[in-house]
């Protein structure tokens, strides 16, 4: 180093695949010379941008013109189109909370595009893809049979057992299949059925929406004059609103079988458990469980349409519909169900 | 039009398609290191195929086709991948990894192929990107990015390693003017610097012209390469009908 001036010399191959050295860089002026330069790719100008671009006067005069026309390549001013500042925390906070707003307005749109595609389906003023409607009974409803079933049996199982456990505490254990009757007609058929519908359908729905983002062809339906909500979402939140009762009715006599087991493989007989069962479920119960069952489909159906249709345009964005529609979708039925609890309340059902 | 042992990628007699259909054949031709080639040719003539199988991306239905020497149609999976180390390839639509930012798609075939640490291969990245002129974007995700960047980005990905071959499909799609000269210029400069072949397939006759050395018209009534020249010489009319009409009309 000599008056400020920090002379670097280089020399030897210089390759990919080799380790590069490291170098502390002293002063804002650099002079970089060659000495024996056998080779060189384009590890050598990126180990030269990288160490060098922020110093202020740096002198490749004397390297080969090949070489300082790679450098100088880098150093070019930038020609990026506009990507604006990086935002500060306050401006983020702001972006946030404009956002969330936004999201909160985007949906509620939804819901109301969707109420008056249902509207106009009615009054037959609405294209409407009654092939996806057939196809969603079939993939939303029967397939999800099984897994209905087995988790549905599952759970008044799990119940019965618990139940066992406390009424036999109190010599009550006659009252295990009442536990399991209502709490599987009221309560656990319609919301398991709900959930394995946001597991299965909300994101189906919200990959296949969020792909036809991508691809635009959201964007063509707009251009031929055909409303995506009345074509695509109409028919598939039809469907699920549809199947979802029948499916949460399957799924609650299979809960009340799967009580069964528990409960006569322990203390009572077939008999017993059948006629107490038949006593518990009554008709105000099984109302309360197929109304909520009805509303749960709408809103599995709904959150995966809705975050499909609102889905970034890119394959990550797809992936994050499909997450965030299984989110929603559980939330809001959690939450609807709690409601639900009080309006029932109210009205002594 | 037949090839020479010097060539870099060679073709013989070459049949490519999908599955078992044969879209062209009897495709000859040779490309000498450090030259640019553009395949041209009406909308679904196999322009894109040709440049795959050229690449080694996908087998010529029959007929031979070498890079670097190797025949394509006969090198080991383990010759293949290791062809796939000297050469670069940009898909139509850039193909960047949405979940990546720039940087880290940059990074990721030095990651596969170097053994350097993290801080040098970041370093490599970073300039392979500034020459493209994306240095202030090297934190944005693709779907933050315009057309154009993603085209540059792609490309920066394409020329990570310092392939001897770079494989271009339709850079310049979707451009606008002044992007699509951005684009040609920054061609020619990767060229000049790395002396890097470049095979593009492209629809863009003033690109072309501005670019390209050689030029294979692809011609689908035929089934077969229509001419095979400089892309100059398409604009004189007499020579190769096809391709002049072609070179003419859309100029």
């Amino acid at each position: 180093m000599t008056d400020g001036l920090m002379r670097v010399v280089i020399g030897g191959a210089w390759r990919l695949d080799d380790p590069l050295p490291t170098i502390a860089v002293k002063g804002d002026r650099v002079r970089i010379e060659s000495l024996d330069l056998t080779f060189f790719d384009s590890s050598l100008p990126a180990w030269i941008f990288g160490n060098f671009k922020n110093v202020r006067q740096l002198d490749l005069s004397s390297l080969p013109p090949r070489l300082q026309s790679l450098v100088r390549m880098a150093e070019k001013a930038s020609v990026n189109d506009h990507l604006g500042d990086a935002p500060g925390v306050l401006a983020q906070f702001g972006s946030w909370g404009v956002e969330s707003a936004d999201s909160w307005g985007r949906s509620f749109n939804h819901i109301g595009n969707t109420f008056m595609g249902f509207a106009r389906a009615l009054v037959g003023r609405a294209k409407v893809n009654w092939m996806d409607f057939a196809l969603q009974l079939q993939t939303a409803g029967v397939d999800a049979l099984p897994i209905v079933a087995l988790l549905g049996f599952l759970t008044g199982l799990i119940m019965a057992y618990v139940g066992l456990i406390q009424l036999r505490q109190v010599g009550a254990t006659v009252y295990v299949a009442n536990l399991v009757s209502l709490a599987m007609t009221r309560e656990m058929g319609a919301l398991m059925t709900g959930v394995i519908a946001c597991g299965r359908t909300s994101t189906a729905f919200a990959s296949q929406l969020g792909s036809m983002n991508v691809s635009q062809e959201t964007d063509a339906l707009r251009a031929l004059g055909i409303n995506p909500i009345e074509y695509l979402a109409v028919p598939r939140i039809l469907a699920v609103t549809l199947m979802v009762p029948l499916l949460a009715t399957f799924a609650t006599f299979i809960g009340v079988f799967g009580g069964m087991i528990v409960a006569c493989a322990g203390d009572l007989s077939i008999e017993q458990y059948l006629t107490q069962a038949v006593r518990a479920i009554t008709f105000k119960s099984f109302l309360v469980g197929f109304i909520k069952s009805i509303a749960f489909g709408f809103i599995a159906a709904w959150a995966g349409c809705y975050r499909g249709s609102v889905a970034k345009r890119s394959a990550l964005g797809v992936g994050e519909a499909a997450t965030s529609a299984a989110v929603l979708g559980i939330t809001l039925i959690v939450v609807s169900d709690a409601l639900f609890a009080v309006i029932f309340n109210l009205f002594n059902l | 039009m037949s090839a020479d042992s010097a060539d870099i990628l060679t073709c013989e007699a070459m049949a490519i398609g999908h599955g078992n259909k044969v879209i062209m054949d009897r495709l000859t031709f040779g490309l000498a290191p450090g030259k640019i080639l553009a395949v041209v040719g009406p909308s679904g003539c196999g322009k894109s195929t040709l440049m795959r199988a050229l690449g080694g991306l996908d087998e010529p239905l029959a007929g031979t086709s070498t890079l670097f020497g190797i025949n394509l149609v006969t090198a080991s999976s383990k010759d293949r991948a290791a062809l796939l180390r000297r050469t670069g390839f940009l898909f139509q639509g850039s193909a960047l990894f949405s979940s990546l930012t720039l940087l880290e798609n940059v990074e990721m075939p030095m990651r596969e192929f170097l053994q350097a640490p993290k801080r040098e291969i970041r370093q490599l990245a970073e300039y392979k990107l500034a020459l493209v002129g994306l240095a202030d974007a090297m934190d944005k995700l693709p779907s933050e990015i315009s057309g154009g960047m993603a085209k540059r980005a792609g490309i920066a990905r394409a020329i990570a390693l310092d392939p001897e071959v770079i494989f271009l499909d339709e850079p310049n799609a979707g451009l606008d003017p002044m992007s699509s000269g951005r684009l040609d210029e920054l061609i020619l400069r990767i060229r000049e610097s790395f002396g890097t072949t470049v095979v593009l397939v492209s629809h863009e006759v003033s690109s072309i012209l501005r670019i390209a050395d050689l030029c294979v018209y692809l011609d689908p009534d035929v089934g077969t390469m229509g001419a095979y020249a400089a892309p100059k010489t398409f604009l004189q009319a007499g020579n190769h009908a096809k391709a002049h009409a072609f070179f003419t009309q859309t100029v």
